[in-house]
């Protein structure tokens, strides 16, 4: 009777598997779980548990670190690479890691632990306490310059999300390009597809994106080119509904709008 | 017998205030809950003949304020700025006058009520009353302006878009409570043939004005906290910092004249391209700072800090970000950290007071607390929460403004934050605020720390973007000026400097010890 009740298991998953393609590899790290902030002498950590280990996620820095802290009162969408490199803060090292903060509030993920001599940051944190040096990632306008009229050619932009996510701080540095394309080349219509995407968890379930969310992606994009000042161009809005199927090491590319710039 | 007892109390009372007002031309509040100010001021009248020195300076409390017009003196004799332009003889100067860092304190606007006996225009009926429609001779009516110095702030509900098109807002509003009558009135409220939601805000300070429409670091098409369109000035097309008012509604100052020309002012006829023009260029030139302080003495000394005084605004760039090596957010290249003592007991005091300064200072800069659930600054990539600053929000160099769009829940307006009046038997105390009930749509996110359903006194932001995760924000004002300019905060829930950093340790349970918030509140007070 127990070898049946494993055979009936390995059969569903298996066919879960067959609709998947894969299972993420393994040290691929992908978990939801509660954040954890760790202080130290300096900055805090920021870690979480998956299957009773302890993963270093990120260091708080600042506004435009490639990888930003989670929240407390949110779960967070882990999904990374384990490493070899020593511990931080005690946590085994993920990289690249991606993480997103889940939206729903939970009350439960509250854990702020003290500092302790053992987990002192051997390195220096990028950012001492206090306002940037202007690192910023809004820092779109130094990055602007007067270059030489660009060809007028077709071009393709890519915006990416986080899990569930809509548009937020890190957009601005996305979105500016492209407006400044379109207006450089007069461009007549610019053409926006969202999509949603699914991922992979290492336990083998799948995470969907609500189902309307390509939709609301891609119209939003669309209202902030126009609302930024673009309303010249001609505007095709598509979205493709479907989830395309999660592999568990590089889901995170399907959360996206893509964007074609036409003269 | 009961009414006896009123009656001689009345007595009695308008007797005192007379006593008083013979003794020193300092009258007693009309709401006893804060000490009249024992200086003496200059008040401006709409409409006055004369001007405003290339340099004035006016006492506080905490010492002098420093005003410099930068374009030299300025004639008040039919300046548009100075002028009653509309129906209610009020000009701009009634409620940004130079003696309150071209703000107006709750100190001047009870001087005034009780030496115009409530007829100075500052107490028109459209927002110088809790509502239009109360009786007008009764201080009770003119509660908000003369217990916290605010002004009826009264806005469309929904709002409209720069293009004048309906915004769809994210949130339901609902009047939970409505102690001013206004937001449930059948002409002025929520539910009237103009739907309309009137909050209660302080003027801002008229003065320095470079710096909150700067055109420099965090500026774009796009609203670096949340990736929206960025408002743009309606005559240049450019993007703005959308700095201007406590909830950004202003894209310029222009815009923002047209429009306190139209409601403050009741001005029926728009103004004059050539009043619009006087307008900005006297806003424009104007600076303020404190310059001397009451203990510390002048801040303002050849070889002091250059963080200080009117001049320091006036010759600081404006936009850019403080940082921690080379451009401070407010300079005092290490000085006054330790200074001599034994040069007898005034000098000695003087030291001691620039010496806490210094401390302050750096209690500003450098004092980590966790800076949580606050929208805005938590969700821009830091983390909730973020061991950081009082700098870490208050980061542009000489206003300690944000140099992005400034608006962030810090939970001056919003519950469980907001300052309430406790209810219980034994109280007779009563909520003078407004209190609403936001409920954001299920088809979008929850706002990330408060959830679908928000009670606040002002919903800040969201009243002009519709959106639920403005709910409560307000934009910051310049930290320049404090001591002449009190209460703080949009909704004057901090009646001192003391209040407002009591204000954050309780908010962000930060455990100051005494003397590091008795060395922040002198830091803030020499600003
Ligand atoms: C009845 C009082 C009153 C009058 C009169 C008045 N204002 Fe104001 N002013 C305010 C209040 C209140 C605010 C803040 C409103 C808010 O935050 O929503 C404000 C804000 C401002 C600001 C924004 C400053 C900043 O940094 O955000 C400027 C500039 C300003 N007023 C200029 C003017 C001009 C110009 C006039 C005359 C056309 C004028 N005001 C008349 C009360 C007044
Ligand atoms: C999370 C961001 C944030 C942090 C941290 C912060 N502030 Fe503020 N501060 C604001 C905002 C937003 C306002 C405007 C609130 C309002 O008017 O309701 C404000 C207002 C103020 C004001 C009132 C200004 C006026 O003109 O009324 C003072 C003073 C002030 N802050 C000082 C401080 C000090 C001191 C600290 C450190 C203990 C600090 N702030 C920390 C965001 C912040």
């Amino acid at each position: 009777m127990k070898s049946l009740q494993r055979g009936i298991t390995l059969l569903l998953a298996s066919v879960s598997g067959a609709a998947v393609a894969a299972m993420p590899d393994g040290a691929q790290r992908n978990f939801v779980a509660c954040p954890i902030v760790r202080d130290t002498a300096s900055v805090p950590c920021w870690l979480a548990e998956y299957e009773g280990e302890l993963y270093f996620l990120t260091l708080q820095t600042d506004v435009s670190a490639p990888v930003n802290p989670p929240m407390l009162g949110h779960k967070v969408l882990v999904e990374g690479r384990r490493t070899d490199k020593p511990r931080i803060c005690g946590g085994i090292v993920l990289e690249p890691v991606r993480l997103s903060v889940l939206p729903t509030l939970d009350a439960n993920c509250n854990q702020l632990l003290p500092a302790e001599a053992q987990y002192n940051l051997t390195f220096e944190p990028p950012r001492p306490p206090g306002p940037s040096k202007g690192r910023l990632a809004f820092n779109t306008l130094d990055v602007q310059q007067a270059e030489v009229a660009p060809q007028r050619v077709e071009k393709h932009f890519s915006i990416g999300y986080d899990f569930e996510g809509r548009v937020g701080f890190k957009h601005p540095a996305l979105l500016q390009p492209v407006l400044d394309y379109a207006l450089a080349i007069k461009a007549t219509s610019i053409d926006i597809e969202g999509h949603r995407g699914a991922a992979l968890l290492s336990d083998g379930t799948i995470l969907n994106e609500s189902p309307q969310l390509a939709q609301r992606r891609a119209q939003q994009v669309a209202e902030l080119l126009q609302g930024a000042g673009l309303i010249g161009p001609r505007y095709t809005v598509r979205w493709i509904d479907a989830a395309t199927a999660p592999n568990g090491s590089d889901d995170s590319p399907q959360r996206r709008v893509d964007i074609t710039v036409k003269p | 017998m009961k009414l006896l007892v009123t009656l001689v109390w009345g007595l009695l009372c308008t007797v005192a205030v007379q006593v008083m007002a013979a003794e020193d031309d300092v009258l007693a509040p009309p709401h006893a809950l804060y000490p009249a100010p024992k200086v003496t001021l200059r008040w401006i009248n709409p409409g006055e003949t004369g001007g405003l020195a290339a340099e004035g300076s006016y006492d506080n409390n905490q010492g002098q304020l420093g005003v410099l017009n930068a374009g030299g003196a300025v004639t008040a004799t039919g300046h548009p700025f100075f002028a009653p332009l509309g129906s209610n003889g009020r000009a701009c100067i009634s409620c940004h006058q130079p003696q309150d860092a071209m703000s107006l304190s709750l100190d001047s606007i009870r001087r005034q009520w009780q030496v115009t006996q409530g007829q100075d225009p500052i107490f028109a009926a459209v927002d110088g009353a809790n509502c239009p429609h109360l009786p007008q001779q009764d201080p009770a009516s003119h509660s908000l302006l003369l217990d916290r110095g605010l002004f009826r702030v009264f806005l469309p509900w929904p709002p409209r878009d720069a293009a004048g098109k309906a915004i769809e807002p994210e949130f339901s509003i609902e009047v939970v409570r409505d102690p001013t009558g206004c937001n449930l009135h059948p002409q002025h409220g929520l539910h009237s043939a103009q739907p309309m939601v009137s909050v209660y805000r302080r003027p801002r300070p008229a003065a320095n004005l470079k710096y909150p429409t700067h055109q420099n670091f965090g500026v774009s098409s796009f609203i670096g906290k949340n990736g929206l369109p960025t408002a743009r000035d309606p005559d240049t097309g450019k993007p703005t910092s959308m700095n201007l008012m406590a909830d950004a509604r202003a894209p310029s100052l222009r815009a923002q004249a047209a429009d306190a020309a139209a409601t403050h002012l009741q001005r029926l006829a728009p103004l004059t391209k050539a009043q619009l023009d006087a307008i900005v260029a006297f806003e424009g030139q104007i600076y303020v700072a404190q310059q001397i302080d009451r203990q510390a003495g002048s801040l303002i000394e050849p070889n002091g800090p250059t963080a200080f005084g009117p001049r320091a605004l006036l010759k600081g760039e404006a936009g850019v970000l403080g940082n921690n090596t080379s451009r401070w957010v407010f300079p005092m290249e290490g000085k006054w950290t330790t200074l001599s003592r034994g040069n007898g007991a005034a000098q000695d005091a003087r030291n001691a007071a620039r010496e806490s300064i210094a401390r302050g200072h750096d209690v500003f800069m450098f004092r980590t607390f966790w800076i949580r659930d606050s929208m805005h600054l938590n969700s821009v990539g830091l983390g909730n929460p973020t061991k950081r600053t009082c700098a870490t929000c208050h980061g542009m160099h000489m206003t300690g403004m944000d140099t992005a769009n400034g608006w962030m829940d810090i939970g001056s307006t919003n519950l469980p934050w907001a300052r309430e009046a406790p209810l219980n038997p034994w109280t007779t105390q009563k909520p003078e605020m407004p209190l609403f009930k936001l409920t954001c749509r299920n088809d979008i996110a929850p706002h990330p720390f408060l959830g679908r359903v928000i009670y606040t006194q002002d919903p800040g932001r969201a009243l002009i973007s519709g959106r639920c995760n403005d709910i409560g924000t307000i934009v910051m004002q310049q930290l320049r000026a404090l001591s002449a300019r009190a209460p703080y905060f949009s909704n004057g829930s901090a009646h001192s400097l003391r209040d407002v950093v009591d204000f954050y340790d309780r908010r962000y349970n930060i455990g100051y010890s005494e003397l590091e918030k008795q060395d922040l509140a002198n830091f803030l007070g020499a600003l």
